[in-house]
């Protein structure tokens, strides 16, 4: 199958030109080997090209504050809760064989079985997906992406990189992130039955729709921190590295749940 | 690794609770003492977050008396300072203490308080790492939302416990205030000073925040 997405040409273009800016900027210098607790902390912070990654995030901090934010917010107003959680639901709906692949690709048989039950209740008895009723039946949803995917397999994430638009990241999750978008199942059908302009609504939707959830969040912790940066690096890494542990933590949690579903 | 049954019978479970959709909250007596610390901690706190019709400077004394009875404030300063703890002076120290106090008040203070809706908070359980003390996990349901998933580090004391960490989703409150404050100071010469002087801007920054908020 040769189906991708149009080649997004113009937008590769003027992210590498922020990232080739981004460089100028260039690398920190890393503290001296005499002192050994600097050096372990910079090993612990872990983001070298910080100069260039905070360059970056101004740049994302500004097109947040001027566009992103403010759609998201008209996103809020226009469309009241009930059907904000119905698109939510249909776009987690949308997602599920990206999930299931990531599941398999994991090794993690019994989340794969979920993934897939539900998105064979929410189609069907969930309209298309339009309402979870899998979540409400004790099959709660999981997040997989081929970023954790990789980090399974043992990849390291690499330096820590703030990409233009997608914002926090890595070159592991960076990588995951791209093979996502020309590889998810739903938008090769899609791609292929000749309806492209679907998955660009789809990807707009989405946007706004995950946006719209961190609004209150991303408020909190822009207005409470000293450095909105550093603090959202430190988010972003100790969440990834837990939601890839995840699948072993919370496994005898949601078993545990299940069970209590089944004995009603 | 889970069998596969438990799932297939909570799916045919699933299934039949389409019918009557009315989930029965588990009913929930903590029977370990952390538990029942936390269980209350994490009531007042939400009540108090929650409470409609309280001034801001009000929810802020409350939180303070919370914290300050309830949780480290001290340990955790010192851990947030990090390196820098040993290098400051001690009223460096003192000083980034009552600091970090009011940054902790004023912040948590203001979370969720345009939230209109429910928060209810479970206890998931509790493990017991003898010497480096003991983690409940709970969750806070949302109405509408994805629970938060909550690790409450505490530490024993004479007849009871005290908080030491928060690990919202999996990130550390005190992890990330020291990665923040570690990169401040850096960005400020390496000086402690500097630090403060950010606090001290943030805190009057955040009170003019609350008092405008109230008017």
């Amino acid at each position: 199958m040769t189906a991708r997405r149009p080649s997004p040409s113009t937008a590769a273009r003027i992210a590498g030109s922020i990232v080739a800016l981004g460089l100028l900027a260039g690398c920190a210098t890393p503290p001296p080997e005499s002192d050994p607790e600097a050096r372990a902390e910079w090993d612990q912070v872990n983001d070298p090209l910080e100069p260039m990654n905070r360059e970056i995030f101004a740049f994302n901090d500004f097109l947040d504050t001027y566009a992103i934010r403010p759609a998201a917010e008209g996103y809020r107003t226009v469309v009241p809760q009930f059907g904000r959680d119905r698109i939510h639901d249909a776009l987690e709906n949308l997602k599920s064989p990206l999930v299931f692949a990531n599941d398999v690709l994991q090794g993690e048989t019994d989340r794969a079985v979920q993934t897939f039950f539900r998105a064979a209740f929410n189609t069907t008895f969930g309209l298309l997906g339009f309402v979870d009723i899998a979540t409400e039946a004790g099959i709660p949803a999981h997040e997989e992406d081929f970023g954790q995917t990789l980090a399974v397999w043992g990849l390291d994430e690499g330096p820590y990189l703030v990409l233009p638009l997608f914002g926090p990241s890595n070159p592991r999750d960076a990588f995951g992130t791209a093979v996502e978008w020309y590889g998810d199942p739903v938008d090769l059908v899609l791609v292929n039955m000749g309806y492209e302009w679907a998955t660009w609504t789809r990807s707009g939707i989405s946007g706004l729709d995950r946006r719209e959830r961190m609004i209150d969040t991303l408020d909190d912790v822009k207005r409470t921190s000293l450095d909105y940066y550093a603090s959202l690096r430190s988010l972003y890494r100790q969440h990834r590295t837990s939601e890839i542990a995840n699948g072993h933590d919370r496994t005898p949690f949601s078993a545990g749940s299940s069970a209590g579903a089944a004995s009603r | 690794m889970i069998s596969r049954r438990p799932f297939l019978l909570a799916a045919l479970g699933g299934v039949s609770l389409l019918v009557s959709p009315l989930r029965l909250a588990a009913a929930e007596a903590p029977a370990d003492p952390a538990a029942a610390f936390i269980s209350r901690l994490a009531d007042a706190a939400m009540q108090t977050m929650v409470g409609k019709g309280v001034p801001d400077q009000e929810r802020a004394a409350r939180f303070r008396t919370l914290f300050t009875t309830d949780v480290d404030l001290v340990e955790i300063g010192r851990r947030v300072l990090g390196r820098y703890w040993r290098i400051a002076t001690p009223e460096q120290q003192q000083e980034f203490l009552r600091l970090f106090e009011d940054i902790v008040v004023l912040t948590w203070s203001t979370r969720f308080k345009d939230y209109g809706g429910d928060l209810r908070h479970t206890i998931v359980g509790t493990v017991d790492d003898g010497d480096r003390g003991l983690t409940v996990s709970s969750r806070v349901e949302r109405d509408r939302q994805q629970p938060i998933m909550l690790q409450w580090r505490l530490k024993r004391i004479e007849g009871g416990f005290r908080v030491v960490d928060l690990v919202v989703e999996g990130s550390s409150m005190a992890v990330t205030y020291q990665s923040e404050y570690a990169s401040v100071i850096r960005a400020k010469g390496d000086q402690i000073d500097g630090l403060l002087s950010a606090l001290r801007a943030k805190v009057s920054d955040l009170q003019s925040g609350t008092s405008a908020a109230r008017n």
